[in-house]
C-alpha cells in the first residue's frame, strides 16, 4: 500500500497537508504541478521528506484525472487506486493512515481546522502556465531563529518602548528566553498569528512569555494556547481587528490550576495571580508582537478592553456541584484545559434578595437581555460566571446545568413593544423568533441554550455573579474554542 | 545586553501600492462590499456616480460573506482585473 499526493506549490490546502504527509513517512510521494524552481523551494521551505517529482505536460494529472489539489490516492500492491480524497479531511487522513498501517497523525487540537477544500487542478486552469503564483508561507513548521538584539542602553527601558503593552516588560535576555526553552525545539512553528501571522516559533513565544513575567513552567499551557488562538474557529483575525471591545478571555480547567498556580477563588479577574496575570499578558503580548495588531494601528476597537492587559480566570471547578466547561466542551475532567472566548468586560449581576434559583437566574437573564445592545438578538453569545453563592441557591432547587441554561434561555427577551422606534436590531427582527416571557410578547434573545456558557468561578463570600458579551459568533464571527493542555 | 528579539521577523511584507491613476475616465472600478448594513446604500450612490460624471468604463459590484474576515480568494481573483478598488466600510 503506499499514497500518491497531487499537489500545486502555492496552493494553501497543499501547504497545510504536507506536514501530515511528511508524518506519514516512507510509502508516500507526491506530484507537484509546478515548475522547477518553484517545487525545489516548496520542499526546502516546508521541510517536505517525501519524494516530489514534478508533472511536466500534466501527464500524470491528465491519467488521474484529478480536479482538485490536494488529491491524495492510496494505491495497492497491484497499482490499483483503493481510495481517492480530495481537499484536507482530519477524519480521511486518519483512515487513510490506518491503510498504510500507521496511527493517527492528526488530532483535532492541533490548530489545524477540521476541513478545508483545495485549489483547482492546474491542467483545467484556464491559463496553465509552468509557473505558481508567489505563494504565501503559511503552514511549514520550521521557523527562523529569532534575532539577537543588543541593548547598550536601559533595557527595560528599550523593550517598553519597543515591545510593551504600555507597561514595563522584563527584559528577554538570552539567559532568560534559554531557561524556557528546556527540552523544546526552539525553530518549531506552533501557529501562525493573526492577522499578520507572524510565525509563533517556540522562541518567539518564549520571548513574549518572559517579557510577560511568566515562569518557565507555562510554556505547557502557551503553546497549546498558540494553537487555539490560531484555530481557524476562533477567528483571532477579526477579533484583533474589530472596532467592538472583544478580547480573548482564556478560561483554565483542569489539574494545572493547582500545579501552576492559576486562581479561581475571590477577585479572579484582578490582580490576584502570577500565573493568571502572566499567562493573559503573555498571550496579549504575542498577538502584538508576532501578530502585529497594535492598538495605534491594525487594532481598531473604539473604546478597547481592559483585558487587553490580561484576561485569564480559571474555574472553581470545588465549588462547581456540574460539570466543568472543559468536560462540557468533550473532555475529561481530569484533563487540564484553556478556552478562549472573544468577551467584553465582565457585567455584574448582584442579586442578594432572591432567595429561589428562579429568581437568581431571573436577575441574570435581565442581564443577559443588555449585551450587545438592547434590542439586538442572535448574532452573539455570552458567558455567564456564576459565583459559589448563587450556585448553590440555584443547585439547591435541583437545577441541572443543562436545566439552567435552559432556563436562561427561555427567559432572556426583548418585549416586542421596545421595537417600535429606529435602532440597532430593529431592521433585523424578520429573524427573530417570537416566545412568551411571563404572559408577555418577547423575542428570544440569544440562537440556542448553548449560546450562553456557564462557568462557575469566584469566592465563596457575596452574591455577585457576572454576565459577559461576546462579538459575533457564528462560522461568521468568533466561535469559542477549548484545547486540551 | 542581549535580548532575544520577541517581534515576527516573518511578516509578510506590505504589498507595495499600485500606481495612482491620474484619471478615472474608461477605467474598470472594483467596488468591494464588505457586507455591513448601509455599505450597498454608499456604493450604490457612488456606481451610478462613476458612470454618470467620471465616465468610468466598468464597474465590478463585489461583496465579502462576512466583515469579519478577510475576502475569499475567489472574491480576489474576480476583482483582480480592475484599475482600482474601492471598499466600502459603512455602519
Amino acid at each position: 500500500m503506499r499514497l500518491i499526493a497531487i499537489l500545486q506549490t502555492d496552493c494553501p490546502t497543499c501547504r497545510l497537508i504536507t506536514p501530515y504527509l511528511n508524518a506519514l513517512g516512507g510509502s508516500v510521494s507526491a506530484i507537484s504541478q509546478d515548475g522547477e524552481d518553484a517545487t525545489r523551494e516548496f520542499v526546502q521551505q516546508m521541510d517536505i521528506r517525501f519524494p516530489v517529482e514534478r508533472d511536466a505536460g500534466f501527464e500524470i494529472s491528465k491519467k488521474f484525472d484529478v480536479v482538485t489539489v490536494p488529491t491524495l490516492y492510496v494505491i495497492d500492491d497491484q497499482d490499483r487506486v483503493v481510495r481517492e480524497e480530495p481537499g484536507f479531511d482530519k477524519t480521511a487522513l486518519n483512515e487513510i493512515a490506518a491503510m498504510l498501517g500507521q496511527g493517527p497523525v492528526t488530532s483535532p487540537y492541533d490548530g489545524a481546522p477540521s476541513s478545508k477544500p483545495g485549489c483547482s487542478s492546474r491542467h483545467l486552469e484556464v491559463h496553465t502556465e509552468d509557473a505558481a503564483a508567489e505563494a504565501l508561507d503559511l503552514h511549514s513548521k520550521r521557523g527562523r531563529e529569532a534575532s539577537v538584539i543588543e541593548v547598550d542602553d536601559d533595557a527595560v527601558e528599550y523593550c517598553y518602548r519597543v515591545f510593551g503593552d504600555a507597561l514595563p516588560v522584563v527584559p528577554p535576555t538570552v539567559e532568560r528566553v534559554e531557561a524556557m526553552l528546556a527540552g523544546l525545539d526552539r525553530r518549531e512553528v506552533i501557529a501562525r498569528i493573526p492577522p499578520c501571522y507572524g510565525e509563533a516559533t517556540v522562541e518567539k513565544i518564549a520571548a513574549n512569555a518572559v517579557m510577560a513575567g511568566c515562569e518557565p513552567k507555562m510554556m505547557r499551557v502557551l503553546i497549546p494556547l498558540m494553537r487555539a488562538v490560531a484555530d481557524e474557529r476562533f477567528n483571532a483575525h477579526g477579533v484583533q481587528a474589530t472596532t467592538h471591545f472583544a478580547a480573548p478571555l482564556i478560561v483554565v480547567n483542569g489539574p494545572v490550576r493547582g500545579e501552576l498556580g492559576f486562581h479561581y477563588r475571590q477577585n479572579l479577574f484582578s490582580n490576584v495571580a502570577r500565573a493568571n496575570s502572566t499567562l493573559g499578558r503573555a498571550l496579549q503580548l504575542v498577538l502584538l508582537n508576532i501578530g502585529g495588531a497594535r492598538p495605534t494601528g491594525i487594532d481598531m476597537s473604539a473604546l478597547g478592553n481592559p483585558g487587553k492587559f490580561s484576561y485569564c480566570i480559571a474555574e472553581n471547578e470545588e465549588e462547581n456541584p456540574w460539570e466543568p466547561l472543559h468536560a462540557e466542551e468533550g473532555l475529561t475532567r481530569e484533563q487540564s484545559a484553556v478556552t478562549l472566548f472573544a468577551a467584553e468586560a465582565p457585567h455584574g449581576v448582584s442579586e442578594h434578595k432572591s432567595r429561589t434559583a428562579r429568581g437568581v437566574l431571573k436577575a441574570i437573564a435581565y442581564s443577559l437581555a443588555t449585551v450587545w445592545s438592547y434590542r439586538a438578538c442572535l448574532g452573539f453569545e455570552a458567558m455567564v460566571v456564576l459565583c459559589p453563592e448563587h450556585v448553590r441557591t440555584i443547585h439547591r432547587d435541583g437545577f441541572s446545568k443543562k436545566d439552567l441554561r435552559e432556563f436562561l434561555f427561555q427567559n432572556t427577551g426583548i418585549p416586542l413593544r421596545c421595537y417600535e422606534e429606529p435602532g440597532e436590531g430593529v431592521e433585523q427582527r424578520t429573524m427573530y423568533k417570537e416566545i412568551f416571557i411571563d404572559g408577555e410578547r418577547c423575542y428570544q434573545k440569544f440562537r440556542t441554550p448553548e449560546s450562553i456558557k456557564i462557568v462557575v468561578a469566584g469566592g465563596t463570600a457575596g452574591k455577585f455573579s457576572a454576565v459577559l458579551g461576546s462579538w459575533s459568533t457564528g462560522p461568521r464571527g468568533s466561535q469559542m474554542v477549548t484545547y486540551p493542555v | 545586553m542581549r535580548i532575544v528579539n520577541p517581534m515576527s521577523e516573518s511578516f509578510i511584507d506590505a504589498a507595495r501600492a499600485a500606481p495612482r491613476l491620474t484619471t478615472i475616465e474608461g477605467k474598470t472600478i472594483a467596488l468591494l462590499d464588505i457586507s455591513k448594513p448601509g455599505g450597498s446604500v454608499f456604493l450604490d450612490r457612488l456606481e451610478a456616480r462613476l458612470r454618470t460624471e467620471h465616465g468610468v468604463a466598468q464597474v465590478i459590484r463585489e461583496m465579502k460573506p462576512t466583515f469579519a474576515k478577510p475576502a475569499p480568494a475567489e472574491i480576489l481573483q474576480r476583482i483582480r482585473g480592475a484599475d482600482a478598488v474601492i471598499e466600502a466600510l459603512a455602519d
